[in-house]
């Protein structure tokens, strides 16, 4: 019997101190206009991929710095802005990156305007990683090879993700190819695929003669000998060189920063007329439900400024290889809206 | 040996939890290894790589595993993997076999788990070689090839086929998805229904309505007063457990074991897959299987054999392609990005250690899921003791909070489940069948997809046939799966033919007696 009333006494103890700390915790987050538990909905299903690996790093030096629960669910694209859109609390906030306007662009089903339907917010990283690969025993030694290739009646097959990130440099090459060579563009055929396996598989079966992937993803195939079904050389990073540039200088892998240079602008050149080089870098940015208190943007805004001026998220970032690239809402959406107006163009020019 | 100085005593406890966390999770409806893989992927932050590699890999073990629970003794399949565990599983409960049938399972799944790690860890980078073997068409075959067992499995061919055909069909509602590289766009519904219905209907609201609700509904039907006295008299009345069930089926544990590991290899070809695939041959190849989906417990060993295998299968892809090989790998491999590890062809060469540990995690894992089930099985058996009046309600409000966790909070996936919760009821009065609807179901989409990916890649038909010599093994077994199924139907329908007559012939023989009788 005084057994059980011991552990009636620890239950009851235990109880009050987990009551006392949630009252702690709860008092404590009330500073703010955000309240409660943040949901970070992100535009990827995946767990494994770079929005969630980046959301995360963002996410919890932000749930540090305002001392609030944020927690990061990989919901994937339509999911996220369905649940961003019935959430003007500020309880949901929305990462991801330009895929949400270019879906737009390219007219994929479940994507709105963004700058008319949302409030965009901060910007945070970029993921220099968006890559361009050939067999490594191919007969194209360089993109250049490729749009020459091209140019001259060859077919080239490109295994790409429609609608979006994937696609906007197969866009931005088949453009270039019909100011170089006019009337030869459609030789270049983009294979329509789904996952980074299943682009890479095109590549072993012969399917595709170039495939869109990642630094990340892809680095190792390229580190195979060339016997093997599955080695990969890049020939193409679409990023500005500039942003390689800040990469740090062992690279990823083992492929080391300076070798990752040779596959950009100017050494590759993608032209978009008049001089002017096609890059694309993939941009990491918050998005808000329109209705919103327009104080929890300041908030977080200024939350970040704070973090970002500490100095400790760059070095956690450029660890996983992201380039850290923080800009306040204003200046982002700013920013962004010219970026899609950019690439509204080339999508244009060849449809 | 460097890495055992990384295993300390966290390392295993980390295990042995992530094991316990597991099989509560698959155990219950709606909540899957892969929801428990996701759930805690963020602690793996805090914990290093790792521990936390140990944890992930503990949950994933255990909740495969704690899928075989519901599926045995409420006829609801915990993982959409455990679904042809229910086949048998289910009707050994009913007649009081419970613990004996969730015994067997727990035993070939611990021999399933620990034959797949065995291959991954001998033949990972080979396997992987053989596995990019495999294009769209090739999976496509193999899916035809697990689509023939609805054919076997029915008890009329004709009427099997149609519930099949059907369950596809469904599986069709919805866009053909962009990040399958298709268009996006929706068909087979109506404008209004766009919202809730553009990615389909979610695969476990489904399952778990099919099964559970329409179970619930059938018990329902019956009324509350036959219950409590019979059933509780049905436990620990059938025949025992003993290792002797085992004797003579080895081959079907092993061959079950490496069909398991087998399919857990191949990226994009689902886990449910594996067991399907794996009861169908130990259906087509047993000497006798004639009792399996009445309750035999080579069914048992068939499936949880299998789906227990594509543990260390799905993990052959993920270690050596850098491609998770099931959905759950595909959230594991988060656990390496949020660590800036590269996970790719050389990631065994280059990192060793970690490899070790992966291994060691794995078949610790296996091992504590063993006794931690295998013990508290006669506790858990109890579960069908509580009275139903209850233990259904219980059950429904789970399947409901499972349904609508799963997609993290979609309130249409709470009407799914009701939905195909009723349409599981009416489908059983009009006497179309449910296990053929459910696999054309889980299956169909899967066909759908890489039979236009192979016409859209090499753009003819013949591909099918003369792609590859794989290609033509796969059409022989599909051959040989149908013919079996046909020759297996006629010979049934000839013995019930012959024991109407028997019956028939011997109630004469007793009418003419009794005549004899009377007239005398």
């Amino acid at each position: 019997m005084t057994v059980s009333k011991k552990t009636l006494a620890g239950l009851s103890s235990a109880v009050v101190m987990a009551s006392m700390t949630f009252g702690a915790g709860v008092a404590m987050a009330q500073d703010g206009p955000l309240r409660g538990n943040i949901r970070v909905v992100i535009g990827s299903t995946s767990t494994g991929g770079d929005t969630y690996q980046n959301s995360t790093i963002v996410v919890d030096k932000l749930a540090e710095q305002l001392d609030l629960n944020m927690k990061v669910d990989a919901v994937g694209a339509s999911s996220a802005f369905r649940t961003l859109d019935r959430d003007s609390r500020g309880n949901t906030l929305m990462i991801f990156h330009d895929q949400s306007y270019l879906g737009y662009l390219y007219g994929v089903e479940g994507y709105d305007n963004i700058f008319e339907k949302y409030t965009v917010g901060p910007t945070v990283a970029i993921n220099p990683g968006n890559a361009y690969l050939v067999p490594k025993n191919s007969p194209y030694e360089t993109l250049n090879d490729i749009i020459e290739a091209v140019g001259n009646g060859e077919e080239v097959r490109v295994a790409i993700q429609p609608g979006g990130v994937s696609e906007i440099g197969f866009s931005a090459l088949k453009n270039a190819i019909s100011i170089e060579h006019p009337g030869q563009e459609d030789n270049l055929v983009a294979v329509n695929t789904g996952s980074q396996s299943d682009k890479n598989q095109q590549l072993f079966d012969g399917q595709a003669d170039l495939i869109n992937g990642t630094v990340q993803a892809n680095e190792q195939y390229t580190r195979l000998p060339e016997d093997d079904q599955k080695a990969m050389r890049f020939v193409w990073l679409t990023a500005r060189q500039d942003t390689i540039e800040q990469a740090p200088e062992e690279g990823l892998g083992q492929t080391t920063r300076e070798q990752l240079l040779e596959y950009v602008e100017p050494n590759v050149h993608v032209t978009m007329g008049d001089d002017e080089t096609f890059t694309f870098d993939k941009e990491f940015f918050f998005l808000y439900n329109k209705d919103m208190d327009p104080a929890i943007v300041d908030q977080i805004d200024e939350a970040l400024t704070e973090i970002y001026a500490e100095g400790e998220i760059q070095e956690v970032q450029k660890n996983s290889f992201f380039i850290p690239n923080f800009k306040p809402s204003d200046e982002a959406s700013e920013y962004l809206q010219e970026k899609m107006s950019r690439y509204e163009e080339i999508i244009e020019n060849i449809q | 040996m460097e890495f055992l100085s990384l295993l300390d005593i966290t390392f295993f406890l980390l295990a042995g939890f992530g094991a316990l966390v597991g099989i509560i999770f698959g155990a219950i409806p709606g909540m899957t290894a892969t929801m428990a893989v996701a759930v805690c992927l963020p602690l793996t932050y805090a914990l290093g790589l790792h521990h936390g590699l140990a944890l992930l890999l503990g949950l994933y073990v255990g909740g495969i595993s704690g899928g075989m629970v519901p599926a045995v003794l409420l006829n609801i399949p915990g993982t959409p993997s455990s679904i042809t565990t229910t086949f048998d599983g289910y009707p050994m409960a009913r007649k009081g076999e419970g613990e004996k049938a969730l015994k067997v399972c727990v035993i070939a799944s611990v021999v399933g788990g620990l034959v797949s790690a065995a291959v991954l860890f001998l033949f990972a980078p080979m396997l992987a070689d053989f596995s990019i073997k495999f294009s769209y068409v090739e999976k496509f075959l193999i899916i035809l090839l697990a689509l023939s067992v609805i054919a076997s499995l029915s008890s009329s061919m004709l009427i099997g086929i149609f519930s099949g055909v059907i369950g596809i069909w469904l599986s069709l509602i919805g866009d053909y998805s962009i990040s399958d590289g298709g268009n996006g766009k929706t068909r087979l519904m109506f404008d209004f229904m766009e919202p809730y219905l553009f990615e389909g209907f979610s695969l476990l609201p489904v399952l778990i309505g099919i099964f559970g609700i329409s179970t619930i509904l059938l018990e329902a039907e019956k009324g509350v007063k036959s219950d409590t006295a019979n059933e509780r008299i049905k436990i620990g009345k059938g025949s025992h457990f003993s290792l002797s069930i085992f004797k003579g089926r080895m081959t079907n544990l092993m061959r079950s074991s490496f069909i398991g590991t087998f399919v857990g290899m191949l990226p994009g070809v689902g886990g449910s897959a594996a067991s399907v695939l794996a009861y169908t041959q130990e259906k087509n190849l047993a000497r006798d299987s004639s009792e399996m989906g009445k309750g035999a417990p080579q069914g048992l060993i068939a499936s949880e054999s299998a789906n227990n295998a594509l543990t260390g299968g799905a993990l052959i892809p993920l270690l050596s392609l850098g491609i998770p090989g099931d959905s759950t790998t595909a959230v594991l491999i988060g656990a390496f990005t949020l660590q800036g590890i590269q996970v790719g062809p050389l990631f065994i060469p280059e990192n060793p250690e970690t490899w070790y540990v992966m291994m060691t995690a794995l078949v610790f894992a296996n091992i504590v899921m063993f006794f931690l089930m295998f013990y508290a099985i006669k506790h858990i058996a109890k579960v069908v003791m509580v009275p139903k009046h209850i233990l259904y309600p219980i059950i429904v409000m789970m399947c409901v909070v499972g349904a609508y966790a799963i997609n993290y909070g979609i309130m249409f996936d709470v009407w799914t489940l009701l939905i195909f919760g009723i349409l599981g009821y009416l489908v059983q009065k009009v006497g179309l069948e449910v296990a053929p609807l459910i696999i054309g179901f889980i299956l169909g989409s899967q066909a759908e997809i890489y039979f236009v990916k192979s016409l859209e890649s090499f753009g003819t038909f013949s591909i099918f046939f003369t792609k590859s010599p794989i290609a033509v093994v796969l059409w022989l077994l599909i051959l040989a799966s149908v013919i079996f199924s046909i020759v297996m139907g006629f010979k049934s329908r000839a013995r019930e033919k012959m024991e109407l007559t028997q019956i028939s012939g011997s109630t004469q023989t007793d009418s003419g007696k009794r005549h004899d009788t009377n007239s005398r």
